[in-house]
């Protein structure tokens, strides 16, 4: 068999051991309760459109549930291979530890665009159901069209999965060194917390006065990738003249979350590849 | 003594090194993509102020924040700054006022009844501490209403950060200005402002001509509503040109304008009341009312001070 073919095999295994789990579908069941009920919530709203208010509740639900489903799913398959042996089994055969390592971050990552998808999906029907009500109520608002861009929903789908991949792909490298499950989830959700705020860093090292601390934040900046960059459901969903992502802008999201998975993986594979298993 | 090279720290040391090189190095490589795409993203994004948000932290707001719940958290603590507007508690209803426009910034809701809680509401409550309305010396009230509006201006001050084309903003602090702390130089200087941007109502026009004119410019009052009624849309009825023609005609009155420099007589408007003469006297004679064509005007929403009144109450806004 080909290395991609093992990749395919190992990924395929991984999927279905994931959708198994009971955990998988609890989270699945919650992000859909949680984007569906985004309509009662809507009551709270007193600063944004309704619309927007139903977007972003959704779109918050689906990061933080596809957050802990990248750190999660992906730290308890890697170590469930260990603590089982089947780790041992599977590298005794021709089978090389970065194809190892690839196909269950490819495992994960069919699981994670499975969960944006299914979730995009679900939100996109809450959002067209909503938006045909007030264009029964309100029709004077929507004599340009639609307000929604379903089509920017697609687009997003892309830029979340990214975004959950390279979660996944840190997840992968902190689990490829560490020796337990716990320790991995724990570290990882620091390090997403980091990410999340790694713009401040970045936008403010320069303003620093201290040249050890400018160059500390400076290298602390371009240690870890810039999480607030995929943050662009609102422009995709309701772009408008002002505040319209351009292709470049977009591609060039696409391409930093690429770019960050394939490095983040081959450091995974660098740090399993003499590891005790 | 001679390093080992399979000890655990030797090949820690050197799985952390070259994982951090990499990591370093990658962050380089990608920084020219990262800064085209991330200074489009930028624009479009509140920042997150950590100082502002500080004290709240251990409340679940910055899970609620990294969660990306930002709009339904920034609602609950607007419904919970509410609870305490309710209960005239000032310091919290302000603090979580501030806190809710930190979260998120986007709504102008929040900053609009936010300075407006701050200017109109919680002076009166100070003033009522203290005692009757009455019983509290005018100079104690005028200071507090001082302190009150200054609050209310950083408050704006900052949303004009995140909205800086958005005229709702320097019209805000106009009124504010204008209402409570009679400042008509500042007034006027935000109302001409607010008139500079896209969408200003028409009685932004009207009422920044009154605070130039209280302000002690009432030359300027007159130059400014006398072009504005060469341009302004006479079949607009929330442009209210009767009224602007009345105060053009008071003006007039009152800077004892040459007959022949004032504003030519318009329809509706009796040919007797103009002495064309440059030498004649100068006072305009009313005889009869001046009457429209235009059909009286429902206005558009124009604050109390288009007739001037007396504010010494609870302004009225959204909850």
């Amino acid at each position: 068999m080909s290395a991609p073919g093992r990749i395919g095999l190992i990924a395929r295994n991984t999927f279905l051991e994931a959708v198994r789990q009971k955990f998988f579908n609890v989270l699945v069941v919650l992000s859909i309760a949680m984007i569906a009920s985004a309509n009662f919530f809507r009551q709270f709203d007193f600063g944004s459109s309704e619309l927007k208010f139903i977007a972003d509740f959704g779109m918050g639900a689906i990061f933080l549930f596809g957050s802990i489903l990248s750190v999660v799913v992906t730290a308890q398959l890697f170590f469930s291979e260990i603590e089982n042996r089947t780790a041992l089994t599977m590298l005794a055969k021709p089978v090389y530890r970065w194809e190892f390592i690839v196909g269950k971050f490819l495992g994960v990552f069919i699981v994670l665009f499975a969960f944006v998808t299914l979730m995009l999906a679900l939100l996109a029907a809450v959002l067209y159901w909503r938006e045909s009500g007030l264009m029964n109520i309100h029709p004077e608002d929507f004599e340009d069209g639609r307000l929604v861009n379903y089509l920017g929903i697609v687009e997003l789908a892309f830029s979340e999965l990214l975004k959950f991949g390279v979660l996944a792909a840190i997840t992968m490298l902190i689990a490829s060194f560490s020796n337990t499950n716990l320790y991995t989830v724990v570290l990882s959700f620091f390090v997403m917390v980091i990410c999340q705020l790694q713009y401040i860093a970045r936008d403010n090292w320069s303003d620093l006065d201290n040249p050890l601390l400018r160059g500390l934040v400076w290298f602390l900046s371009l240690l870890f990738p810039n999480f607030q960059m995929f943050n662009v459901g609102e422009q995709l969903i309701f772009p408008t003249h002002d505040a319209t992502l351009s292709t470049g802008g977009y591609l060039g999201i696409i391409a930093y979350g690429s770019i960050y998975i394939c490095m983040l993986l081959g450091l995974s594979a660098y740090s399993f590849r003499n590891r005790e298993i | 003594m001679p390093l080992d090279r399979d000890s655990w720290f030797f090949r820690t040391g050197r799985k952390a090194v070259i994982n951090f090189t990499a990591l370093f190095l990658v962050g380089l490589a990608a920084s020219p993509l990262q800064k085209r795409s991330w200074g489009e993203v930028r624009t479009f994004q509140p920042e997150l102020n950590l100082q502002d948000v500080e004290s709240a932290l251990g409340q679940g707001i910055v899970i609620g924040l990294l969660g990306g719940f930002r709009t339904l958290l920034a609602d609950f603590v607007y419904l919970r700054a509410n609870y305490y507007w309710e209960k005239y508690d000032r310091p919290n209803t302000e603090a979580l006022l501030g806190l809710t426009s930190s979260i998120d910034p986007r709504p102008m809701y929040f900053w609009l009844n936010g300075a407006r809680m701050i200017a109109y509401d919680i002076p009166v409550w100070r003033i009522r501490e203290k005692g009757a309305w009455e019983d509290v010396p005018e100079f104690y009230r005028k200071e507090i209403y001082r302190e009150q509006v200054d609050r209310a201006m950083k408050m704006l001050d900052r949303a004009e950060k995140f909205h800086p084309d958005d005229m709702r903003l320097p019209l805000e602090k106009a009124r504010i200005y204008y209402d409570k702390v009679n400042d008509y130089e500042k007034a006027a200087e935000n109302y001409k402002r607010a008139i500079d941007l896209p969408n200003a109502p028409y009685y932004a026009h009207r009422i920044y001509a009154n605070a130039l004119d209280k302000a002690g410019h009432p030359r300027e009052a007159y130059n400014f509503l006398k072009n504005r009624w060469f341009t302004m849309d006479h079949t607009n009825r929330g442009a209210m040109p009767e009224v602007v023609l009345e105060r053009i005609r008071e003006l007039e009155a009152r800077l004892d304008t040459p007959f022949i420099e004032r504003l030519p007589p318009q329809p509706g408007e009796t040919e007797e009341q103009f002495n064309l003469s440059p030498f004649g006297e100068s006072t305009i004679s009313r005889q009869g009312e001046v009457n429209f064509n235009i059909a009286p005007a429902t206005p558009d929403p124009a604050p109390a001070h288009d007739h001037d009144h007396d504010h010494g109450h609870d302004h009225n806004h959204d909850h």
